[in-house]
């Protein structure tokens, strides 16, 4: 059943125009440079703006202090409100969560297709950043 | 007694065909969607993503049609419980990790967040294909005819 799945997915991968390849062109071609944990910091010190590239759930629940909200799937509808910011900023570095980096690169990809000429991707993720001990911000809770 | 036993196991098993072949439809037709739904879990690295989403899609499509037409039943009802086991403990990891966003399971219709509800909705669907793994059924069933000759061989 497996084997018969896999035939079929691969050749209408091959032959559909709506096919898709091993890896997305913002992988397989990418226009942004990785970056590790420390050169993101340094990064940042320099006046690069912070992008959290994971979903407004999570990026309100927690985020690196500083950064703003750019996720793949409204890209286009928040990249007027942001683009300000981020055409001023020396440099922007997108962070997503930790092991595909698959939302930060899309983000990532976009933002070099908008002409911003310093973009980076944050290897690690979130998490990195706070077993680094790094500024994150998340939502006050009420006390009673 | 024997007929309610056939008309649960042509209900479950007409049941999860709908699940599947409704799952899959999008999954299949536009795997790049579904491509980057699989990746906001950021479970597998990112080589793997295309072609483990494609190969899940497909899979469900061949489990749903397998269970629509009643060939190799119990095949299909054990990948069929498998798949919803692992659905279902990834909406679990969903939840524990406070993932807010839409959990992929039926892509362009209508919005299903990942967590503890999905994970329940999950293990819910899978008490059918457990039925199925006991009692396949052969009402309706392609498989059912493809047994026959060797029945009528074995009395001869």
């Amino acid at each position: 059943m497996i084997i018969v799945a896999a035939a079929a997915g691969l050749v209408f991968n091959l032959l559909t125009p709506q096919g898709i390849g091993w890896l997305p062109s913002h992988m397989a071609e990418p226009q942004w440079q990785a970056v590790d944990l420390v050169q993101a910091v340094e990064l940042q010190k320099e006046g690069a703006v912070l992008v959290d590239a994971r979903d407004p759930g999570d990026y309100k629940s927690e985020r690196a202090a500083g950064a703003v909200n750019l996720y793949p799937e409204e890209i286009k509808l928040l990249w007027p409100l942001l683009e300000p910011t981020l055409r001023e900023a020396p440099a922007v570095v997108v962070y997503g969560r930790y092991l595909s980096r698959w939302p930060a690169a899309q983000v990532a990809q976009f933002l070099r297709g908008q002409g911003l000429p310093k973009v980076y991707v944050m290897q690690g993720g979130l998490t990195d950043w706070k077993r680094a001990g790094l500024p994150v911000k998340s939502p006050r809770r009420n006390r009673p | 007694m024997r007929s309610l036993g056939e008309l649960i196991s042509l209900a479950c098993r007409l049941f999860l065909a709908g699940l599947f072949l409704w799952a899959a439809h999008d999954k299949v037709w536009d795997p790049a969607t579904f491509a980057a739904a699989v990746a906001r879990y950021d479970l597998i690295p990112l080589g793997l993503v295309n072609p483990g989403s494609v190969l899940l899609a497909w899979l469900e499509l061949v489990v749903g049609l397998c269970l629509l037409v009643g060939l190799a039943t119990r095949a299909a009802a054990l990948w069929a419980a498998l798949l919803l086991a692992f659905f279902t403990g990834l909406m679990i990891y969903a939840g524990f990790t406070g993932a807010g966003f839409d959990c992929g399971c039926f892509p362009g219709q209508g919005d299903h967040p990942a967590g503890f509800q999905a994970a329940l909705r999950d293990a819910l669907m899978g008490l059918p294909a457990l039925w199925l793994l006991v009692l396949p059924g052969r009402w309706l069933s392609l498989g059912r005819r493809r047994e026959r000759p060797e029945r009528l061989t074995l009395s001869v």
